[in-house]
């Protein structure tokens, strides 16, 4: 993505393609056409190619093989994982819930997969606590603990939270669920990948992934689902153990498995090589006059730089740099170009003004020292011109 | 950063806007188009609207076609506030709005001079049918070559100081002219029909829009010039100044709209000759120049209406009372009224009475 002179500094949003990704899919394409479900050798051959990335996916996240399931990407893993053992909770008789809806624990800075999931719940009868983050994004054990009910079937809450990048201590939050009862899902979308990530240590029940964020294709992802949980989903024909019908996109999972393969060989050196390069960013940004950083300046993913620009539209701030080959974003990308602020910035306090004037700058691998100098001088242009320009807050805002 | 002239091209998504920044692309322009997201309609109307998401799209699909940059800026909660809400209630007031002037003086011209400097462009370009002429230094606005598709009544408001830094790139151009060169440039949408109605009421019925917004007018009764009582109508929204539509033929001549009055709900019809007027009331005027005290100029009180020549007087601050030579037919409250000096827009305000 960094091709002619852009740089590329919204790996949150999505990666650019590992080397090596398009390849394994057009192999796919041409040498595996069968449908894995057929039993002779054209389905084989499929076959062969999704057991194989299944185990890279599964390598890649210290999870069982049989427990990856394939999906479309981070967003139906959100939906699948939530709806499913929510539903397999209410069917479970070990539940004890005498037909009482299970309740659900989250917090309001889920990714709108999850909160739009979870409002689908709500109206239809669920109680759903959304748990508010601390001013810098914190979220506690001890508030999961407190409002845990005992009919909470399922918490739901990131590893790390895609806008402000605050990394969450799943441990701690797996064994709060337990002690009250209830299973722990986590969207693991930004911290898959990108960061040491295992789900056998971390004692989590469900997590989901996206290859898109490593380095794989869009369009596919996963959901990590430990066995024996009771887990309902929509009837169809019975692929990935009858927890996700449906042909499975085979070149979409030779890509992830590709892509899971490599990262799985180079997650740690290139999450401290990322770091360094970000705190480099926010050094440089940092001293811009009026710039203000979002989120936990400690716990975050390597990548991520969320900062606001006092007197300065988050928006012109990202078309302008657009405009001068740097690609960053205003709030999380589903929902770019629509002017409501961000609810994650609103949920940790920012007013209005203040959350139309994030901007959020996230790094990768392949980024280098050069591209964040250049990326951060231009950023010093583009916000003095913003500022400058005094557009009107009624020109730009409701 | 960059050396060619930067421009912000304001595309709504129809063949005028999107044919003006392909033009500009030719002439070497570095081109940034953007789109207003000013409705959520998605309803299915004949031709384009401006501003929907599908004419979104066919602005998005230019600015791919042609190589240029494209953003939508969503401006739904301000067209609501600034141009809807405004309609509605004139229309419950009796009066008959101007919309496409409250758009251009609140989300088009200002606000997006702004943008366009906080993306360090030179200049704002529109599709509108218009001039401006700078050699004389001061810009002067003036209508389009093409008369039948001259806009500068809708952009009387726009600030001298701002014109200074608009262009019109269509304004010498016919409208077959502007479909030839689209079709030439490889603009995608250069075929597409010309929306004929108000862009957030695209099927046309504005009776049923202002009643669903709370703009209903009240019942009453229709009153021939005599006094007498011709019937009964179901809402003063239904009617505008000059309006024959619905009125009663009465003594083998037609009745038009006169007079509404939106407190008891009457509507006074007349025949034409009597329902015409000589002086009018314009309140909320902006002079492009120098405001002249007394001055003899053409004034024009519908888009599609003959400007008529007049004596124009200026009174207490920001109104002018405007005598005609003739009887004018529709001068309706509300609706604006632009100044010409031949092709040159002077001014303009809004009839009060």
């Amino acid at each position: 993505m960094t091709s002619g002179a852009r740089i590329y500094l919204d790996h949150n949003a999505t990666a650019p393609l590992r080397a090596g990704v398009a390849d394994a899919m057009a192999r796919a394409l041409a040498l595996a056409p069968g449908n894995p479900s057929s039993i002779h050798a054209a389905g084989r051959a499929a076959r062969d190619v999704i057991e194989d990335a299944r185990r890279q996916v599964a390598a890649l996240c210290g999870a069982e093989r049989e427990d990856v399931v394939f999906t479309s990407g981070g967003s139906e893993s959100n939906r699948l994982a939530i709806l499913g053992l929510v539903d397999g909770a209410r069917r479970d008789p070990a539940a004890r819930l005498s037909g009482r809806a299970p309740h659900v624990v989250s917090s309001a800075i889920e990714h709108p997969s999850v909160l739009a999931t979870l409002a689908w719940l709500r109206a239809r009868g669920h109680d759903v606590t959304l748990l508010e983050p601390g001013p810098q994004g914190e979220i506690a054990p001890a508030a999961v603990r407190a409002a845990l009910r005992d009919n909470t079937a399922l918490v739901t809450l990131s590893a790390a939270n895609h806008e402000l990048g605050n990394r969450y201590p799943v441990a701690a939050l797996a064994a709060a669920a337990h002690e009250g009862g209830a299973r722990l899902h986590v969207d693991a979308v930004q911290i898959a990948g990108r960061e040491p990530f295992d789900i056998g240590v971390l004692g989590v029940d469900a997590a989901s992934v996206s290859a898109h964020k490593f380095g794989g294709p869009q369009g596919i992802g996963a959901l990590i689902l430990r066995r024996g949980l009771p887990f309902e989903s929509a009837a169809g024909g019975g692929q990935e153990r009858g927890r996700r019908a449906g042909t499975e996109n085979v070149p979409g999972i030779a890509g992830m498995g590709e892509a899971a393969r490599q990262a799985r060989a180079r997650v740690a050196r290139d999450a401290s090589r990322v770091r360094d390069l970000r705190d480099r960013l926010q050094a440089a940004l940092l001293a811009i006059p009026g710039t203000r950083l979002h989120g936990d300046p400690v716990e975050r993913t390597p990548g991520t730089l969320n900062v606001g620009f006092a007197g300065a539209d988050g928006q012109l701030v990202v078309m302008g740099l657009d405009l001068e080959g740097v690609c960053v974003s205003h709030g999380a990308a589903c929902s770019s170009g629509t002017v409501a602020p961000s609810p994650v910035l609103r949920a940790i306090g920012l007013g209005d003004r203040a959350a139309r004037e994030a901007v959020r700058f996230s790094l990768g691998p392949e980024n280098t020292v050069a591209e964040i100098d250049r990326a951060a001088a231009l950023t010093a242009q583009v916000v003095a011109r913003v500022r400058a320009a005094e557009v009107p807050r009624q020109a730009v805002v409701a | 950063m960059s050396t060619r002239e930067r421009i912000v091209v304001a595309m709504s998504g129809g063949v005028d806007s999107s044919t003006a920044a392909a033009l500009l692309h030719e002439a070497g322009a570095e081109v940034i188009g953007v789109t207003l997201r000013l409705s959520d309609d998605e309803g299915v109307a004949p031709g384009g609207r401006c501003c929907s998401p599908m004419d979104i799209e066919d602005a998005r699909a230019t600015a791919a076609a042609l190589g240029f940059a494209h953003y939508v800026l969503d401006r739904r909660e301000l067209f609501r506030r600034a141009v809807i809400d405004d309609f509605v209630a004139e229309h419950r007031a009796g009066r008959t709005p101007s919309p496409c002037v409250r758009c251009n003086q609140h989300l088009k011209f200002g606000p997006l001079l702004a943008v366009a400097r906080a993306l360090g462009a030179e200049a704002l370009a529109t599709g509108h049918y218009a001039r401006i002429d700078t050699a004389a230094g001061v810009p002067r606005l003036l209508r389009a070559r093409d008369r039948d598709k001259d806009q500068s009544y809708f952009l009387f408001g726009v600030a001298a100081d701002l014109l200074a830094r608009v262009r019109f790139p269509l304004g010498e151009m016919t409208k077959t002219a502007v479909r030839a060169a689209g079709r030439r440039l490889g603009v995608p949408s250069w075929d597409k029909p010309d929306s004929q109605q108000l862009c957030f009421v695209p099927d046309g019925n504005h009776v049923a829009f202002v009643e669903r917004h709370g703009g209903a007018g009240r019942p009453g009764p229709i009153l021939d010039h005599d006094g007498r009582i011709l019937g009964a109508h179901a809402g003063t929204h239904r009617f505008t100044i000059g309006q024959r539509r619905g009125l009663p033929v009465v003594d083998g001549q037609a009745r038009f709209v006169a007079a509404i009055d939106p407190g008891t709900g009457t509507v006074q019809v007349a025949p034409r000759e009597r329902a015409g007027r000589r002086r009018l009331h314009v309140g909320d005027v902006r002079w492009l120049h120098r405001p002249p005290q007394d001055r003899r100029c053409d004034v024009q009180i519908r888009h599609r209406g003959v400007a008529r020549a007049a004596w124009v007087q200026t009174q207490e601050a920001g109104s002018v009372a405007v005598e005609f030579d003739v009887d004018v037919e529709g001068a309706s409250p509300g609706q604006a009224a632009v100044f010409f000096d031949g092709d040159q827009v002077l001014g303009g305000g809004f009839i009060a009475g």
